[in-house]
């Protein structure tokens, strides 16, 4: 222990950096807290974005350069640089849906969601993947999706990397991303280095609270910006409560503004726009939509949820880890995921950043078991595996309901068909721990001791209960709800993103993907939102 | 609809069941004016018992993590208002739910179910609390699991995150930042 206490790595000083927005601020950009108006105004404009994630922002800057007049709605607050401090208490409670509480239904999926002006894209750890070829053909075959084969979304990706700054991570993966790396390299498991959406990155770890210095392009530094300078307007902290429709048509978005402990207060608001864009995430869109009874006859809304069930090995090496430090994911290896697409579940391998309060929730438990696998965190590794929901018939996802108050409820289920994949999951992965050199692994599973070789870890992961709330089962990956499809008994919105029942409403997020994307969703976001907002804009200034 | 029974037998009957506990404590505790308490003052929403439950619970979930190099008091007062702020962001389902657990854990017919000699929280004995926690974590009923498994994320969750407890971890800690603007 005193060893540790009285380590002092060499942690650089972050200073020197510009926060855009504060100097936005003082440019005159349009931005308001929806708390600074007085109740009962109208807001107008040519195009209303609700929600300034991934979706949202990469729309907003598409028709603000094409000269339209756009007003963002966000329900979380504006949030900036010189708010980011690296530390996981202000981080949580500011840019994260329910302060990174946000779980499943039955308690047993934590779900880490974005929440602010930026969305996820402010808090994820930057890997930057184009849609596999395997899942865009899928939607194709299966779902009727026209005009999004890989060849056809080639442009639309190389556009947003290029927006973006996207490139493979040239530095050396931290100690952490390592571990998948070598052990990979030694059981001739395909392991490969991931493009992430950075400029001039410090190479700090500290992605998940908030980039500190404006390295990732997320939508806060990059698109919104952009829009803003062009004349966008920004309303922040304004939750859109209901959608007012009238037959086919979008009217009007009703907005109550939240305050600072993000409860509603009196003012409540009016937008409208002649075309309005749904970009509010895969669990706060559909409830949207469920609030506002959309005109929904196949009663599709809020099903196909799907959340990328993420499984964790932690791994004890002698060697300090300082799994905090350093550029969160830089390494991952898709070896397990297409060996067939629509069999047994695959699953993509990468490494989380751990720091202490997440850690703890992941380590599962309670006591000294718990408190002494904390003091292992200088040396602890963590493994995780994506599984690749969705394209399977026993995988038709949750669904996203509505509580008595009409906030979102997030049903969903670890069935047999994903347990399996758990399993092979967690076998995979600690064979790659002890192939770089691990001690002792362990599983994210109430039940699972350290164990201190393969074959005891594999009888091991034999004998664990698939029961509820007895492993741990993450998700930072908010995926359909609103399926997109040309088949409308099955989809909800086309392979344009407009909503089939409506003719004023695109969604323009992640929401409508018809299953999982089988990597990590930002670039597929951006670069089927570039594709769709691009054509909607040429189309209404036609 | 659930009957109530007020008596041992009929509780424990009920427990060895995969029905709803939660609804049913849920249940007692409005009979006995519970869930009706308000906030404690200076708290969003926990109430002066599910105080006492959490401060109770804590030092058995934290083990040698708690209270770290703060006072007892102020290790208490920190983690306790973490709890609230956290919890004053869930939304509605999860809020509720977590609230009817709080009515479960402090309504009567649960002790008697455990056969717990203590009046209230704050008299129970870590065995007792130990023994509590780990007939959630191992329980049949899918409910009492995730409530296992929610006071133990919730608790862990807003006391790591605590930059007095960094020395615990061996977390040196996250660079210093200093604004421009500043």
């Amino acid at each position: 222990m005193t060893d540790i206490i009285q380590r002092s790595p060499a942690i650089p000083v972050v200073s020197g950096i510009v926060d855009p927005i504060r100097a936005g601020r003082k440019a005159g950009w349009y931005m308001k807290s929806a708390t600074e108006f007085k109740g009962g105004e109208v807001l107008e404009a040519d195009v209303l974005i609700i929600g300034t994630g991934a979706g949202g922002g990469t729309s907003a800057e598409i028709f603000a350069k094409a000269g339209l007049k756009v007003l963002m709605i966000e329900e979380g607050p504006l949030k900036s640089s010189d708010d980011f401090k690296m530390d996981e208490r202000d981080a949580y409670h500011d840019l994260y849906q329910e302060s990174a509480g946000r779980m499943s239904k039955d308690g047993a999926m934590s779900i880490l969601q974005g929440r602010g002006v930026g969305g996820t894209t402010v808090i994820n750890w930057t890997s930057s993947f184009r849609t596999p070829a395997p899942t865009l053909k899928h939607w194709a075959k299966e779902f009727g999706v026209e005009g999004m084969s890989p060849e056809e979304m080639a442009p639309w990706f190389a556009q947003m990397e290029e927006r973006l700054g996207v490139a493979k991570w040239e530095m050396e993966p931290n100690n952490n991303n390592a571990v998948l790396r070598d052990g990979a390299e030694k059981l001739g498991v395909h392991w490969e280095t991931i493009p992430r959406n950075v400029r001039g990155c410090w190479n700090l770890g500290y992605c998940g609270t908030g980039c500190p210095t404006n390295a990732k392009q997320s939508m806060l530094v990059t698109t919104i910006p952009s829009a803003l300078e062009k004349g966008a307007k920004l309303v922040y902290s304004a939750r859109v409560e209901r959608l007012i429709i009238e037959g086919r048509k979008v009217l009007g978005a009703e907005i109550v503004a939240l305050d600072e402990n993000y409860q509603p207060t009196l003012v409540r608001l009016l937008a409208k726009a002649p075309q309005v864009i749904l970009a509010a995430g895969a669990i706060n869109g559909p409830a949207l939509m469920l609030r506002s009874k959309a005109p929904d006859p196949h009663k599709r809304i809020g099903k196909r949820a799907f959340f990328h069930p993420t499984t964790f090995t932690f791994a004890e090496f002698e060697h300090f880890i300082d799994p905090y430090y350093g550029a969160p994911q830089s390494v991952h290896s898709d070896h397990y995921q297409w060996q067939g697409i629509t069999d047994a579940v695959g699953f993509k391998l990468e490494v989380p950043p751990l720091h202490p309060g997440l850690t703890s929730v992941l380590l599962m438990g309670h006591g000294i078991q718990h408190f002494q696998d904390m003091q292992k965190l200088p040396h602890l590794h963590s493994m995780i595996a994506l599984l690749r929901d969705g394209f399977h018939p026993q995988s038709e996802g949750g669904q996203i309901e509505l509580a008595g108050d009409g906030t979102p409820i997030i049903d969903y289920e670890i069935n047999d068909y994903l347990w399996d994949g758990v399993k092979r999951s967690w076998l995979a992965m600690v064979e790659i721990q002890f192939a770089a050199g691990a001690k002792a692994v362990r599983i994210a599973h109430n039940d699972s001791p350290w164990y201190n070789n393969l074959e005891k870890a594999k009888a091991g992961i034999a004998s664990l209960s698939s029961r509820s709330n007895s492993f741990t089962a993450g998700s930072a990956h908010c995926m359909g709800g609103l399926a997109m499809g040309e088949d409308q008994n099955r989809c909800l919105v086309d392979s344009y993103g407009k909503y089939h029942h409506l003719d004023n409403l695109h969604v323009f997020d992640g929401s409508v993907f018809p299953t999982s994307i089988g990597a990590n969703p930002q670039l597929s976001i951006y670069g089927m939102v570039c594709r769709n907002a691009t054509l909607l804009a040429q189309k209404i200034l036609a | 609809m659930l009957t109530l029974s007020t008596s041992r037998r009929g509780f424990m009957q009920l427990g060895a069941t995969s029905m709803a506990v939660l609804s049913l404590g849920a249940g007692f505790a409005s009979l006995s004016g519970c869930s009706k308490a308000p906030a404690q003052t200076g708290y969003k929403i926990l109430r002066a018992g599910d105080l006492e439950f959490f401060a109770a619970i804590a030092p058995v979930i934290l083990s040698g993590g708690y209270p770290s190099s703060l006072s007892t008091e102020a290790a208490q007062a920190r983690l306790l208002h973490e709890l609230d702020n956290l919890i004053s962001t869930l939304q509605d389902y999860a809020q509720s739910q977590l609230i009817m657990l709080l009515d479960v854990v402090q309504s009567a017919p649960l002790r008697v179910a455990m056969d717990a000699q203590w009046a209230s929280w704050k008299d129970a004995s870590a065995a007792d609390i130990e023994s509590f926690l780990q007939g959630w974590k191992t329980s049949k009923i899918p409910i009492k699991r995730m409530g296992y498994g929610s006071l133990c994320k919730l608790i862990t969750m807003c006391w790591y995150k605590q930059p007095e407890t960094f020395a615990l971890s061996g977390y040196p800690g996250m660079p210093k930042k200093i604004n421009l603007s500043a």
